[in-house]
């Protein structure tokens, strides 16, 4: 994650960006480090899932998971913040279709320290949008322990080298 | 309470509403998704949505909300989830918007091994001009009936 940014353009678009052709199957980077805190994941379920295992302590203690855990959407968030400080930048990208197989594995808990690594699955180009791809990245969310927290695969838009 | 034998395939629900403010979609994409389209509203001007759009994780995470919502209405004894098939998103969610979404169940199954079962449901959220905006196919886990407890009166008279 070393390529420069250029002065002025406000979008942290890189020199070299990484456009549909640059794209490669199996092309992998591993980036992140997001530490969980129990204020934050409070605070996400108050505003977006105030499901007990994601609001109150002592409810979670006795609920199914055993503790206090972050709500599934607030782990995609917290991916979506990893892929924003580290991936996004470097490529000419312009939001995505949505996601598929997206898999809660193993609940996120206060304290976790996530981090990221993307894998390229497949790459289509767009018959409607000869100025555009399709690429298909697979997300996985790892803790500091390497276990597997989360995974989904990305229908990223690519823009085609001009 | 509302158990997993309490949902049935063709089950649907009506949900919301959420009115997402631009300070809204400001402090989400400031906090999670800084892209200029959802952070900046002069570069979101200039680009292809030509204006401020939220980030589609907030237009899921809005779904949820509403879906929280909706299972603390019917008390729905709901347990989490697995995760989620496919999500699509459809159409920008726009400062000013107000967001409602339509479920319908179309899969349940027992666990084998705990006293809960899984249910898959689509759902469909709108805004204020009827345009579908998100599409998610979801798996959700619901508990058992527990032995004993007796089935909501609605429920009873039915054989099944």
């Amino acid at each position: 994650m070393s390529a420069e940014r250029t002065e002025g353009g406000g979008s942290g678009r890189t020199t070299d960006l990484v456009y549909f052709e640059d794209v490669r199957v199996g092309d992998t980077r591993r980036f992140g480090r997001y530490e969980v805190t129990r204020e934050e994941i409070i605070e996400f379920a108050r505003q977006f899932d105030p499901q007990s295992f994601h609001l109150d302590e002592a409810a979670a203690a006795d609920g199914p998971f055993g503790g206090l855990i972050a709500s599934g959407w607030h782990t995609g968030a917290m991916l979506i913040r990893m892929l924003n400080d580290h991936s996004i930048p470097l490529d000419a990208t312009t939001g995505a279709l949505g996601f598929d197989d997206l898999r809660w594995v193993k609940p996120v808990r206060p304290g976790d320290i996530l981090s990221v690594e993307t894998r390229v699955l497949e790459k289509t180009e767009s018959r409607r949008r000869p100025e555009i791809g399709v690429v298909k990245v697979e997300s996985r969310v790892m803790d500091q322990r390497g276990d597997l927290k989360m995974s989904l695969v990305s229908l990223v838009l690519y823009r085609r080298r001009p | 309470m509302k158990y997993w034998e309490d949902i049935e395939v063709g089950d649907t629900g009506q949900l919301g509403a959420y009115t997402v403010t631009e300070a809204e979609i400001l402090a989400w994409a400031k906090k999670y998704d800084p892209q200029p389209f959802h952070l900046d509203r002069e570069a979101a001007q200039r680009s292809i949505f030509g204006g401020l759009i939220a980030s589609g994780w907030h237009t899921c995470a809005i779904l949820m909300r509403l879906s929280v919502d909706h299972m603390q209405q019917e008390r729905t004894a709901g347990v989490g989830s697995p995760g989620v098939d496919s999500c699509r998103w459809l159409k920008p969610v726009r400062p000013g918007d107000t967001l409602t979404a339509r479920t319908e169940i179309i899969e349940t199954w027992p666990s084998r091994s705990k006293p809960m079962g899984f249910i898959r449901r689509r759902a469909e959220v709108l805004n204020q001009h009827g345009e579908v905006v998100l599409t998610t196919v979801g798996v959700g886990m619901v508990k058992r009936r527990p032995h004993g407890e007796p089935p909501p009166p609605a429920r009873r008279a039915e054989t099944r």
